[in-house]
């Protein structure tokens, strides 16, 4: 059932990426009534499928993910009064789903733990963190796009669809700055839940390294932005810069530590 | 464009010049004249032959409209264009450029009045640039060239009016709305100064104004104009060098001066606009000019988003997809309108003037067979009504050839010059 709910969701996630991306490729871009319905259709079944799933393990963290990401994406559209967002997250949110599937959407080896409140709270707090530091890097990765199609002065799609640079910079900062509260509540939480339960679960070393250097990093991004007043095109490059050795990280102590159904 | 033969006398009407469509920008702005310019121009080219002219300048075309015989009047055009080109020559300007005749040359001004020949479809500042060329050249222009764009004036505002080829928003003025758009998002609260007091910058500002941008000042070199236009947004006028500092806290800056080469350089603003004031703040400018106001080498900034008249232009062509569907209503205006033009220049007086003469004539018979009556008073009354008649049968047979030409002329719309020289020759008032 968890599957066949995931399944439908990766089909109208995927047919939310294409229409989206339709105008790229020479095609007719979509009503935009169409464009919110699927998406939000997606998101509906999402969420019925993540109810039924047992919050532990890389499947139903990545699956979190993409639903917090195509939340965020709807909200931000919203804000923007388009739906630029959506040329990233959409894609990205399907991609998410995929994987889901296909590293198993079984809980892991610690599937008790998801019985406790702390640890829900952990990830799904963690999971918010992660999703609205996506949601900066797409926000930055669309303000660089277009900052470089109005200095070429080329006139396109990107300056057409894509929203002014002002509101993408704002988008980043205010994706930053929720992201940070939540991904440090996510951390405390976990450490507390490490007090309190200690012996109950294995933390592996690789989660505690990539949590707090996710911290960091995103710590580091708000500091730049809210105490060194960076703005722009540099603070866009700062936010992909930390988004990438996040992932990059994440993707090293994944080689290291294998094992498809663990998160880390 | 091709057209009819030249007309006798003054000769026949002609565009002669380049566009957008003909040749780049930095030719374009070689090309441009200034106000001050135009009678010179004029001068020269009508001391080669031209009966009449008119000269439309605008960023986008240079064009001069004659009353003129194609050689030499044509020539001095070229050469005078030429003379602007590195290498000086008046082939050179060929290159870029095009002639329309008699009813192509009226139809192509009904066209560039009506923005159809606009690079943004359907643009209405061609308008008020075509109202003012024909102002600029009004001592020159002469009668025929005179209601040539009064009418065209005309043909652009029905255009508008009964077509939607005016709808959305496609100037370069609103362009440039779009575009600062695009960079601050919501322009409620943004500042901006403009550089030089034309039309074009007031009409920029104006558009920006009225999406909340506050406008902080006009600078200009003549400051009684740059104080009008201040007045009328709410801004302070100031000289071109007091500006200078200003560029350091401005959002948008619009520059459209007539000066002939840039004055907004990196030696005068580059240090303000990369120095730590402005904190990387973006500075949109909208270079109007042409000639361009702004140094280029001014959007190496990265803060700085310089965009000049083409960059707008392309923008706003955007706008014109929904126009395009207006213009076969719009051309049928025109071609209306170039019939109704072409009836009266063909025609022009011709019935009036064939009246006019057969009255002269008339008189003038009847003054001289009474001359000769009073010293024929033997003749019998019989007599002289066959002198009469005589005198009326001459007369017709005198007059027989010139109407038939005149009206032959008329119909094949080419009876203008035609007209004029029989006034001249049989010493009549030049036509109205």
């Amino acid at each position: 059932m968890i599957v066949t709910l995931h399944l439908i969701v990766l089909a109208l996630y995927g047919l939310a990426t294409a229409l989206v991306l339709a105008p790229f490729m020479g095609l007719r871009a979509a009503p935009r009534a169409l464009a919110i319905a699927l998406p939000c259709a997606g998101a509906a079944v999402h969420v019925v499928a993540i109810s039924q799933l047992t919050l532990v393990g890389l499947g139903p963290a990545l699956s979190m993910l993409a639903l917090c990401l195509v939340l965020l994406q709807l909200a931000s559209e919203r804000l923007l009064r388009g739906s630029a967002v959506s040329f990233f997250a959409a894609p990205l949110a399907t991609g998410l789903v995929g994987l889901a599937i296909l590293s198993g959407l079984a809980p892991g080896a610690e599937a008790a733990a998801a019985r406790n409140m702390w640890f829900v709270l952990h990830v799904a707090l963690s999971v918010l963190g992660l999703a609205l530091m996506a949601l900066a890097f797409i926000a930055a990765a669309l303000y660089l796009l277009q900052f470089r199609e109005l200095k070429a002065r080329r006139f396109g799609q990107v300056f057409q669809l894509f929203p002014p640079l002002e509101r993408l910079d704002q988008l980043n900062r205010f994706a930053l700055v929720a992201g940070f509260p939540a991904l440090t509540l996510g951390v405390l939480l976990a450490l507390g839940y490490g007090a309190e339960f200690s012996g109950g679960l294995h933390v592996a070393k690789a989660q505690v390294v990539w949590g707090i250097f996710t911290w960091v990093v995103l710590g580091w991004a708000v500091w730049v932005r809210v105490v060194r007043h960076w703005a722009g095109r540099r603070a866009a490059l700062a936010s992909i810069a930390g988004f990438g050795a996040v992932l990059l990280v994440y993707v090293a102590l994944k080689l290291t530590q294998p094992g498809a159904e663990r998160f880390l | 464009m091709t057209g009819q033969t030249d007309m006798a006398g003054g000769g026949g009407i002609k565009v002669v010049g380049v566009n957008h469509r003909t040749a780049p920008l930095d030719v374009r702005e070689r090309f441009a004249h200034g106000a001050h310019e135009v009678p010179r121009a004029l001068a020269r080219v009508m001391a080669a032959g031209a009966s009449g002219g008119v000269l439309l300048s605008t960023c986008n075309r240079t064009e001069f409209y004659l009353v003129a015989d194609d050689e030499p009047a044509l020539e001095a055009v070229w050469s005078l264009l030429g003379e602007r080109l590195p290498g000086a020559s008046a082939g050179g300007a060929r290159e870029y450029g095009y002639i329309a005749r008699d009813r192509d040359a009226v139809r192509h001004l009904y066209r560039v009045s009506s923005g159809l020949d606009s690079m943004i479809l359907g643009e209405s500042q061609i308008q008020g640039q075509v109202r003012e060329a024909w102002e600029a050249s009004r001592a020159q222009a002469g009668p025929v060239l005179h209601r040539l764009f009064q009418t065209a004036l005309h043909v652009g505002s029905r255009v508008r009016t009964e077509t939607g080829l005016g709808m959305g928003t496609a100037s370069a003025a609103s362009a440039g709305v779009a575009v600062a758009g695009k960079i601050f998002g919501d322009l409620a609260g943004r500042s901006a100064l403009i550089l030089g007091a034309g039309d074009m910058a007031e009409l920029a500002a104006t558009c920006l104004n009225d999406e909340g941008v506050q406008i902080t000042l006009v600078a200009n070199r003549t400051p009684e104009r740059a104080r009008a236009i201040a007045e009328r947004l709410g801004a302070r006028a100031v000289s071109l060098d007091e500006a200078w500092p200003h560029f350091a806290t401005t959002d948008i800056a619009i520059c459209s001066t007539a000066a002939p080469h840039a004055v907004v350089t990196w030696e005068r603003v580059g240090g303000v606009i990369g120095g730590g004031a402005r904190r990387g703040r973006p500075l949109c400018i909208l270079d109007l000019a042409v000639p361009r106001d702004v140094d280029p080498a001014l959007a190496q900034l990265e803060s700085v988003f310089l965009y000049d008249v083409d960059d707008l232009q392309t923008v706003a062509a955007h706008a014109t997809a929904r126009r395009r569907d207006e213009i076969p209503a719009a051309e049928r205006i025109v071609e209306e309108e170039t019939d109704l033009f072409w009836a009266w220049y063909g025609g022009l007086g011709v019935v009036p003037t064939i009246k006019e003469l057969r009255q002269r004539m008339d008189d003038l018979r009847a003054h001289e067979l009474e001359r000769a009556l009073r010293q024929l008073g033997h003749l019998s009354p019989e007599d002289r009504a066959r002198v009469e008649q005589f005198s009326e049968a001459l007369l017709n047979k005198f007059l027989h050839h010139p109407t038939v030409a005149l009206k032959t002329a008329a119909e094949a719309g080419r009876g203008y010059g035609l007209l004029e020289a029989m006034r001249r020759l049989f010493g009549m008032e030049p036509p109205a």
